[in-house]
């Protein structure tokens, strides 16, 4: 359901992989730094997730690129040119806001046409845009519409629609599905998606909602306190978070704290009080034997089982706690001898299938050899 | 278990019933009856008598008769006076409302873009000076005005001016008290409106390509509206009556309805006409309030809908 990056990925240029270019920008508000010191490129015509808690310094960093913060330190290009020094007002970049800031005076149709009305376009032209970009959101019929008249859903179309009228080099999203219920939002996403595809505007959006972000963009950077903490596609940032940070802000996990015992070449174990077996790693990894590490295991790679797996380096025996029931799969959460509990997917493929488990029953949780990621404590 | 649910809800709709009839017998009282009294006054003649005026109904050949007198409402229409005194009012008032708008407005957005501590002290500077008491300072007007008052000597001292500046007693001296006086009821309706700003609204102007004035021209001057109506109505509907600053500041240069009316009053000792002048006053001020109400429930129903 993300961007297709096939869209994105033929033959770019140089240009084009940094046609925004965030060089060491740092911000600063009294002395409390907003922005640490951050670095992007971006390329032409992706969706990018700027992905963390609030007060990560996301949404400075966006305002930073909207020109409404001027950065401490660093600079701001955008195809080249540099962005520092111009008022937001003269930026070809055009921002869709959170809960949308249309104006409440003017109908749909002005609003739409306001960017255009500011750039002198005559009247003909800035009417025949705002029926295109009407058309786009599918809003010609709400045209004459104050914006107090519309549902959100409608409200955000018409939001979008402003803010591509004057073909941005670049569109921000700010929260964009913020202000939506979780039905209308996971549809909305969809269709964003398709409209900023269509245009092939780049974009850039920012998100506290992990599935959002990995639903709309095509990469994703991960944000803490000022930091980027990992950039990468959604599936790179899911299955190969670098950080324990950012393998537990995506989607849930379990870690295991333990040594790595055996440092092999093409093989690792890790000692860990949590469990009796040894952790077997499939492949090397550059620690060294001695080093604590984090062991990050997501739910859905560990197999649940009644009888013991014979042929499993990994495996643990448990007791169940607690079942979380969510119709497509059950989550277990089960205690093991140490006093660990480890969470467990058990996709309920059979009808009824969650029902051969219950609580106290003892399991088995077992999982490959490369189905976790070693991450450094 | 019902009936002392019923028993509440009466006891609700009573002591709500009681909380609003307060305030209305408070207006029927003082405000309703004495109308209707000047009402009657103005349409009886004027008699050398206690009171001065004669009453509307007779009793004659066993039939009551009721005579109106209309040569005082037709005297407001043909005599100069009269029409100079309500033109120049509305004049008056119609020029410090404008003024007190152009440096109020400028007061009221930058307060309510202050700091909010800093917020509340610009506003109680603003409140302050009504604390003392509307006649002293305009007394303090008449010292700081007159011919060889504060203002005067600060010019003269300085060498900006070589003869004192006649102020005191001419139409000037009026508009600086008005403007001076109502301000306040200027700034404090339209800083409620544009403390309520959404600032966001013109971060998205200036997103779309608004440069800051144009932004202020097409986003904030709009939505401000109502607190502008709202102020306007708060300074000219009181200053068109104005009284005592006109007599005190303006001397007779300056001919406002409240004068014209005082002198029916006092001097003339004329009950009907002052009664007839104060009506008619009535009757103008009731123009700008409607249209005010009929826009206002019109965007009503527009939100409604």
């Amino acid at each position: 359901m993300a961007a297709n990056p096939e869209a994105v990925r033929p033959e770019r240029s140089a240009a084009d992989e940094r046609y925004v270019f965030i060089d060491d920008v740092t911000k600063e508000f009294d002395g409390f730094v907003a922005v640490d010191d951050v670095s992007l490129s971006i390329r032409k015509g992706e969706i990018f997730a700027l992905l963390g808690g609030s007060g990560c310094g996301k949404s400075t960093l966006l305002r930073c690129l909207a020109g409404f913060e001027k950065p401490t330190t660093g600079r701001i290009l955008l195809d080249g040119q540099p962005m520092n020094d111009l008022p937001p007002y003269e930026r070809p970049i055009n921002m869709m806001f959170q809960s949308y800031a249309l104006f409440p005076h003017m109908t749909v149709e002005q609003n739409v046409a306001f960017g255009l009305k500011q750039d002198g376009m005559p009247k003909p032209d800035i009417k025949r845009r705002v029926e295109e970009m009407l058309n786009l959101v599918q809003m010609v019929k709400f045209a004459g519409r104050k914006p107090h008249q519309l549902s959100g859903g409608q409200q955000q179309r018409v939001a979008l629609a402003r803010s591509l009228a004057k073909s941005p080099k670049l569109l921000l999203l700010d929260e964009p599905m913020g202000a939506l219920d979780k039905k209308l939002r996971s549809q909305m996403q969809l269709e964003l998606v398709n409209i900023v595809e269509k245009l092939g505007v780049t974009c850039v959006m920012v998100t506290h909602d992990q599935e959002e972000a990995m639903t709309m963009a095509t990469r994703i950077a991960l944000m803490d306190s000022g930091r980027i903490r990992q950039v990468g596609t959604p599936d790179e940032i899911y299955e190969q978070p670098t950080s324990r940070f950012a393998a537990e802000f995506i989607g849930s996990v379990n870690i295991i704290e333990g040594v790595i015992k055996d440092d092999e070449k093409d093989f690792v174990t890790i000692q860990s009080a949590a469990l009796a077996h040894l952790i077997h790693i499939g492949h090397g990894i550059s620690g060294f034997e001695g080093q604590r590490v984090n062991f990050a295991l997501r739910p859905e790679k560990i197999t649940v089982t009644k009888d013991e797996p014979a042929d499993a380096h990994n495996k643990a025996q448990g007791v169940i706690e607690d079942i979380a029931y969510f119709g497509s799969h059950s989550v277990f959460h089960v205690r093991l001898p140490s006093g660990t509990r480890l969470m467990a997917h058990f996709a309920n493929r059979k009808r009824w299938a969650s029902e051969n488990f219950t609580w106290t029953d003892k399991v088995w949780l077992s999982w490959g050899d490369n189905a976790g990621v070693v991450l450094p404590a | 278990m019902n009936t002392l649910k019923r028993w509440l809800n009466t006891a609700k709709s009573h002591s709500r019933w009681a909380v609003i009839s307060v305030p209305y017998l408070w207006m029927l009282l003082f405000f309703a009856v004495p109308f209707l009294i000047v009402l009657k006054i103005s349409f009886a003649y004027q008699v050398v008598a206690i009171p001065p005026y004669t009453g509307l109904l007779e009793l004659a050949d066993q039939s009551v008769l009721m005579k109106l007198n209309l040569t005082n409402y037709l005297q407001l229409m043909v005599e100069d006076k009269y029409i100079d005194a309500y033109l120049n009012s509305i004049q008056i008032a119609g020029i410090s409302t404008l003024l007190c708008l152009l440096i109020g407005y400028p007061m009221a957005y930058t307060i309510a873009r202050l700091p909010p501590t800093s917020r509340n002290i610009a506003l109680m500077l603003v409140i302050l000076p009504s604390w003392i008491s509307f006649l002293i300072r305009i007394y303090a007007w008449m010292g700081i005005l007159q011919t060889n008052g504060l203002l005067n000597k600060l010019l003269l001292g300085i060498g900006i001016i070589d003869t004192p500046l006649r102020i005191m007693n001419t139409p000037l001296a009026a508009y600086i008290g008005i403007v001076y006086a109502y301000l306040p009821f200027m700034i404090l309706p339209l800083y409620a409106n544009l403390v309520k700003l959404d600032l966001r609204l013109l971060e998205a102007a200036y997103d779309l390509g608004a440069r800051p004035w144009k932004a202020f021209l097409t986003i904030t001057l709009p939505l401000s509206r109502r607190g502008i109506v709202a102020g306007c109505m708060l300074v000219m509907i009181p200053a068109v009556g104005e009284y005592v600053i006109p007599e005190l500041l303006g001397g007779p240069s300056t001919r406002m309805i409240g004068r014209q009316l005082a002198n029916e009053f006092f001097v003339a000792g004329n009950w009907p006409m002052a009664s007839a002048v104060a009506i008619v006053m009535l009757l103008l001020l009731m123009v700008p309030i409607l249209i005010f109400n009929h826009i206002q429930g019109k965007e009503m129903e527009g939100r409604l809908t």
